[in-house]
Formats: C-alpha cells, sequence, structure tokens
C-alpha cells in the first residue's frame, strides 16, 4: 500500500466528539456498565460490612449490589450457554434486575 | 404531517487533511419539506450540491446494499442511505460524524484498512475439507444453515466495529464483523479451515461484553454477539485441540520493530501467525521465527523487553497474589470467631446489697463479645448462690450436655436443665440425666461492692 501524502487525523474514540451518544445509549450498554458499577460497589460495601457489622443501611445497599451484579451475571450465562432467545436480550435487561430487585425488598421485609 | 418547522440543523464532522487538526463540526440550516421520505444521505447531497461543494463523504449504491455510507448519526452508527430524518429524535440537530476506531481521512471519509485487515485474518473464504465435483444439496431445514440463519449477509460497512466498545481497549480484538464472518464459516461443516479459523478467533471471541451494541446498529439485522457467542461455545467444546496464538504485537510493550513487525510468513492453513498489525510499527524485515503455535515461544531479544508469555506470567502472578490476600481477608473476617480463644472480660452482674443471701437467684447478663471484625451482643443469666454475704458460687446458666438453659427449682432444690432431664445439686454437681461433668463455675470477684464474673 503507497503512503498517503496527506495526514489522517487519528482514529475517533467511542463517545469523543460525539454529543448525543450517552442519550442514546442502547439496553446492552447499560446492562454491562450497571454490572462493572455495581462490581466495584460490592468490593467496597463488602469491606465495609466487615468493619462495620449489621449496620442496616449499608447491608440494604450490598443487597442490592449483589442482587444487580448477580442478576446481570445470571443474562451473561443465560447468552453465553444459549439458554436464553438471543432476539429476546433486551427483556433479559428488564427482567432479570426486577426479580431480582423484587427478590431483595422480599428478603428485606421478612428480615428487618 | 406535524405542525413542526421544517427546517432542521444539520451539523456535520469536518476534517481537512490539508489542514490537519482535530477537526470541528460545521452548522447548516436546511429545509426539509418531507422528513419522512428524506434520508440523511439525501441531506448530505442536498448540502454538498447546495451550500458547501467541499463536503466529503462515500455512497454508492443508495439502497443498503453496499455499505459505504456507513457514519455515526445522532450518536448511532447506521447507513446514511437507510436513515431518515424522521427516525431521529426531532428535538436534536442533525449531527453526523464518521466511524469511530478507523483513521479518518477526511470530513466523514474513513480508511477501512484496519477493518478488512482483520476481516482478512479470520480467513474469510471457503476452502473446502475435501474436494467436491457436484453442487452441494443444502436443505434449507439443515440445523447448521438454520444456525447460520442470514449471518452471511454483512456488507462489511464497519458500523459495528465503530460501535463496540471494546475495540479500543483490545489492539488484537478482530471485531464483531470479522467473527460474524468466521463464525459463518465455522458452523459450515463443509470447511476445511476450521482448526486455524478457530485459533485466529480464539483470542478476540472472549474480548466481547455482551452490550449488543454491533446488534443493534446493524443495518442488516445481524447479531455480531449471537456469532460470537456461538464461537465461544465452539471453543469450549474444542479446549483441548486448540492452542492460543502468540500475544498481538501491537499489545507488546516492547518498542523493539523487529519483534513489533513479527507477520506470518503466509496467511494459510498452516500458518497461525496474526497478520492484522497493518498498523502498528512499520514492520521491518520479518523475523524468521517459524510462526509456531507455541504461545511460551518467546522470541530471543535483549534483556529488558518482556516477552508475552513472561507478561501474561507476571499478569497471573499478582491475580493470583491479589486473590490470595483478598482470601486470606475474608477467610479470617469469616472464621476468626472460631479461631483461638475469645478474650475474657469481666462482666458486673449486680450490686452484692441487691442479690438476697441463703438463696440462689438467677440474674441477667449482657454484654458484648468482640473477635476480629466481629462483635456480637450476647444476651445470658448467670447462676448465683449467696451463702453469706461477700461468700458467693457463680454457675454459667448453660447445661455441659447440649448448652440449653439451666435453671434453679426451688421445689425440689436443684439446678434443672430441659433438654435431656438433667439434674445438678446446689454445688453444680451431676445428680441425674446425661450431662457429662457438672456446671459450669465462673470466676468471680467483688469490686466497689458490685459482683463481677469471668465471661468469654
Amino acid at each position: 500500500m503507497e503512503q498517503s501524502k496527506f495526514e489522517y487525523r487519528a482514529p475517533l474514540q467511542w463517545g469523543d466528539l460525539d454529543p448525543y451518544r450517552r442519550e442514546r445509549t442502547h439496553v446492552g450498554m447499560w446492562a454491562w456498565l450497571i454490572q462493572r458499577f455495581s462490581a466495584v460497589l460490592i468490593v467496597i460495601f463488602l469491606t465495609l460490612h466487615l468493619f462495620f457489622t449489621y449496620k442496616p443501611f449499608l447491608q440494604f445497599m450490598l443487597l442490592v449490589a449483589v442482587a444487580l451484579h448477580a442478576a446481570l451475571g445470571l443474562r451473561v450465562i443465560l447468552l453465553d450457554f444459549n439458554l436464553a432467545d438471543i432476539k429476546r436480550q433486551r427483556n433479559l435487561v428488564y427482567w432479570l434486575p426486577g426479580i431480582g430487585l423484587a427478590l431483595v425488598l422480599l428478603i428485606w421485609g421478612i428480615i428487618y | 404531517m406535524t405542525s413542526q418547522p421544517t427546517t432542521r440543523t444539520v451539523r456535520v464532522f469536518r476534517y481537512d487533511p490539508a489542514k490537519g487538526g482535530d477537526g470541528h463540526f460545521d452548522t447548516y440550516t436546511l429545509d426539509i419539506p418531507a422528513p419522512e421520505t428524506t434520508t440523511i444521505l439525501d441531506v448530505l447531497l442536498r448540502l454538498q450540491r447546495e451550500q458547501d461543494p467541499s463536503i466529503s463523504f462515500r455512497f454508492a449504491c443508495r439502497v443498503n446494499m453496499c455499505g459505504s455510507c456507513g457514519m455515526v448519526i445522532n450518536g448511532r452508527e447506521a447507513l446514511a442511505c437507510k436513515t431518515n430524518v424522521a427516525h431521529l429524535p426531532p428535538a436534536q440537530d442533525i449531527t453526523i460524524r464518521p466511524l469511530n476506531h478507523f483513521p479518518v481521512i477526511k470530513d466523514l471519509v474513513v480508511d477501512m484498512e484496519p477493518f478488512f485487515a482483520k476481516y482478512e485474518d479470520a480467513l474469510p473464504f471457503f476452502e473446502p475439507a475435501k474436494a467436491h465435483d457436484e453442487p452441494y444439496v443444502i436443505k434449507p431445514d439443515d440445523k447448521a444453515r438454520v444456525d447460520i440463519g442470514m449471518a452471511t449477509d454483512c456488507i462489511a460497512c464497519g458500523c459495528c466495529v465503530s460501535s463496540c466498545t471494546m475495540v479500543n481497549h483490545h489492539a488484537g480484538y478482530a471485531g464483531p464483523a470479522a467473527l460474524n464472518r468466521a463464525f459463518t464459516l465455522l458452523a459450515d461443516e463443509r470447511d476445511g479451515l476450521f482448526e486455524a479459523r478457530l485459533t485466529r478467533a480464539l483470542d478476540s471471541c472472549y474480548a466481547c461484553r455482551t452490550e449488543f451494541n454491533c446488534t443493534e446498529v446493524c443495518p442488516k439485522q445481524i447479531s455480531g454477539t449471537r456469532a460470537i457467542k456461538y464461537i465461544q461455545r465452539l471453543a469450549l467444546k474444542h479446549l483441548k485441540s486448540l492452542k492460543p496464538l502468540p500475544a498481538h504485537p501491537a499489545e507488546d510493550k516492547a518498542k523493539d520493530p523487529a519483534k513489533a513487525g513479527v507477520k506470518a510468513a503466509a496467511a494459510g492453513a498452516s500458518s497461525t501467525g496474526c497478520s492484522c498489525g497493518g498498523h502498528h510499527a512499520a514492520p521491518a524485515a520479518p523475523t524468521p521465527t517459524a510462526a509456531s503455535p507455541d504461545a511460551t515461544a518467546c522470541p530471543p531479544s535483549d534483556p529488558g523487553t518482556v516477552c508475552a508469555s513472561r507478561r501474561s506470567f507476571l499478569t497471573a502472578a499478582v491475580g493470583a497474589g491479589t486473590v490470595a490476600v483478598l482470601g486470606g481477608i475474608l477467610g479470617t473476617a469469616a472464621l476468626a470467631p472460631t479461631m483461638g480463644r475469645t478474650p475474657a472480660q469481666w462482666v458486673p452482674v449486680a450490686p452484692l446489697k441487691d442479690i438476697p443471701v441463703g438463696d440462689i437467684s438467677t440474674l441477667p447478663l449482657g454484654y458484648t463479645r468482640r473477635q476480629a471484625f466481629h462483635s456480637e451482643q450476647v444476651q445470658t443469666s448467670v447462676l448465683v448462690r449467696h451463702d453469706a454475704p461477700g461468700q458467693v458460687l457463680c454457675f454459667g446458666n448453660s447445661c455441659p450436655h447440649l448448652g440449653c438453659a439451666v435453671s434453679w427449682d426451688p421445689l425440689s432444690s436443684r439446678f434443672k436443665c430441659a433438654c435431656h432431664g438433667g439434674a445438678f445439686d446446689r454445688d453444680g454437681n451431676v445428680i441425674a440425666g446425661p450431662p457429662p461433668k457438672g456446671l459450669n463455675r465462673l470466676p468471680w470477684k467483688i469490686e466497689d461492692g458490685i459482683l463481677k464474673v469471668e465471661v468469654v
């Protein structure tokens, strides 16, 4: 390939100079972001949980973070092993965390 | 027709290679009377004819078949000829930008070279496993045919690679289009390059984070994610027969151009080397490393450069260390209460003057038991035998048999335990039932007229 005599502009990165990218983010992207974020939160809350045992607010936040992370992890497992219809992948993002949060509220209502 | 004003603001990314720089957006105003039937490509063509002849963009077929006019329109990758103005949110300006992850040549025109380098790496051609003279008979309900489905319809527009966030982070990641192409041939049992193709896809197929960005933007409704998941399952199935490739040269931090230029001698079934390094360092004379599939083969280099396998070993070691430390902390925290002796403490029971003399009374005892990260509120009771002023015997209230609560029964004048009919006399010795030894006597002292016992 012969070298062009013009300078190419460096590749634009994802979200770079892209004013509408964030507000038009797709559902699956949110699923991944929430899972990433909840993983970090789990590390933080779990550490706090070891030092300050049985603080209800902390317990609740830890439970929510674990539920979200687990629900979205379940989504990835279902898709990985072809156990869910991949055409319905958006529904997984709504339903699994929804069920997870409902279970959290149920558990919370039983314990406290 | 809506009653909205038909004038729209159009912002187009401009980059002039003669001037260089980072590029900027130019803003135009255009009257679009029929947004339902006006495509973004029409908008660009009108801008070029009516307002600014210098705008550059690619297009060819105008009917969503060639994939030339892929670009980012209002934050989503799409073909300009397939996207109507009415498809965009009416509150937003029409904002047009070139694809991500490709070098920009001019305005909206990008260099697709890296895309096709990755595409070629996936061996996108059919190589029959055995010679076949007659046409193949393929039934439409054949399982493999159904699996492949319409995945062969890819028009290589680059939208999926542009929308994928992981292309940034993994230099060796082939991207959804190349992997989708690999999938169509991997799922085909007539193909003879199965192992070579799967080996090349192996590194890439685990970079996917299941975001479905590629699926959402594909103008042909192909799911790159589905293809990648299929390849991952294949890789699991053929785990034993596959050997990973050496690290991608661009991921090798070594500044040694002889190493960065390591390429496969020939792209073929026999070699498993990666040739998608078209855009990192200028390839020097290819070092004659007979592209061995052995990942641990480290080309001889001067000390100071870290070879890929060593780097991955270091990474693994650091990772294992982190896991071990975290596991140690968590394990200790979980098991600490069961390990070693819990520190004893003196707990006040009651003022001595409040305890009736000549009687045995059950007094409540509440204290906090602390161990490592744990603290626990203990609520129990202590049995105090007050014979004479200052003469005290304190018994713990749990039966030595199974730890049930022991209470003093004044009628039969004995300590009774509910569990299996255990009974103890006034001195705490066993007189009936299964308890192996007498009641536990607690050390006690009297401080400032207050009776204290030592508990753990």
